[in-house]
């Protein structure tokens, strides 16, 4: 239960960077190399693989390495409007509950 | 006894008991009867449930098969939220539907438990279970960019709302 929260978190986390975006659509028409990513995205090998870290945390992709090259390609997991309705709806949960606790402790002793 | 600080009321969990569930558990400092007015009394229901928004109660029918349906007025738009009661059993427990118009067909069931605690508090338990379709947890492929580019963009919104 708690490790599904964790994981939904780390996908919103890694979704909320233009790069990764970007890496994940580069990936959604065919797998490449760490090299090639970074080539793409101007970046140096270091700061593509910690991104590409942050993805495959969050199982939006996955990375096998045959010699000395490393391929990534999407995962398994891919975020559906449902999961992001999910989590909105959550936060407007909440922000519902405090707004009715403060409603609470501002009426109290205006009773009957 | 000492005096329960509801000044700033916090989740005191948060858990998702199954991939389609959120359970959300509060302690308000009010008895059980107050929160439960709170929550079914149409002029009291107007008075928080906007989150300060301006909020118009169309319909609140506080029984079995009875219809809900509030209209917010956000400063990003107008939002209708409605549904319809599965249970109530005052002051105790409240089933019921809800869906938001901008994700018409996305019913969730949100089932409200209420606990008279010691010292005149309430332990509001929130269960919303989703009923939507499975969740698709497939491989991507080239031929779903455009379903994860309708996502993203989403995304961009929930995340310039938080």
């Amino acid at each position: 239960m708690v490790h599904y929260q964790t994981r939904l978190d780390l996908r919103f986390g890694a979704l909320a960077d233009t790069t990764r975006r970007g890496i994940l659509e580069r990936l959604g028409k065919s797998e490449a190399s760490i090299s090639d990513l970074a080539a793409r995205f101007d970046m140096t090998l270091t700061g593509m693989k910690k991104h590409v870290r942050l993805l495959e945390d969050a199982g939006l992709v996955t990375t096998e390495k045959v010699g000395r090259v490393r391929t990534c390609k999407l995962g398994p997991h891919r975020l559906e409007d449902e999961t992001i309705w999910m989590n909105k709806y959550r936060q407007m949960l909440e922000a519902r509950l405090d707004s009715l606790g403060e409603f609470l402790a501002r009426t109290k002793g205006d009773e009957p | 006894m000492t005096t329960p600080n509801t000044a700033t009321p916090r989740a005191a969990s948060v858990t998702t008991p199954a991939e389609r569930e959120i359970r959300i558990e509060r302690i308000f400092d009010a008895p059980r009867e107050r929160v439960w007015r709170a929550m079914t009394d149409p002029k009291l229901v107007a008075q928080w449930w906007g989150r300060g928004n301006n909020l118009v109660i169309e319909r609140l029918e506080v029984e079995r098969g009875g219809h809900w349906r509030f209209v917010e007025h956000a400063p990003d738009g107008v939002h209708g939220f409605e549904g319809r009661f599965r249970e109530v059993t005052p002051p105790e427990r409240v089933s019921q539907t809800f869906e938001w118009d901008g994700m018409p067909g996305h019913v969730v069931v949100n089932t409200m438990t209420l606990e008279s605690l010691e010292g005149g508090r309430t332990r509001l338990v929130t269960v919303s279970l989703f009923l939507t379709a499975e969740e698709r947890d497939g491989m991507l492929s080239s031929g779903m960019a455009d379903g994860l580019n309708e996502s993203y963009r989403a995304l961009d919104r929930v995340l310039a709302s938080l």
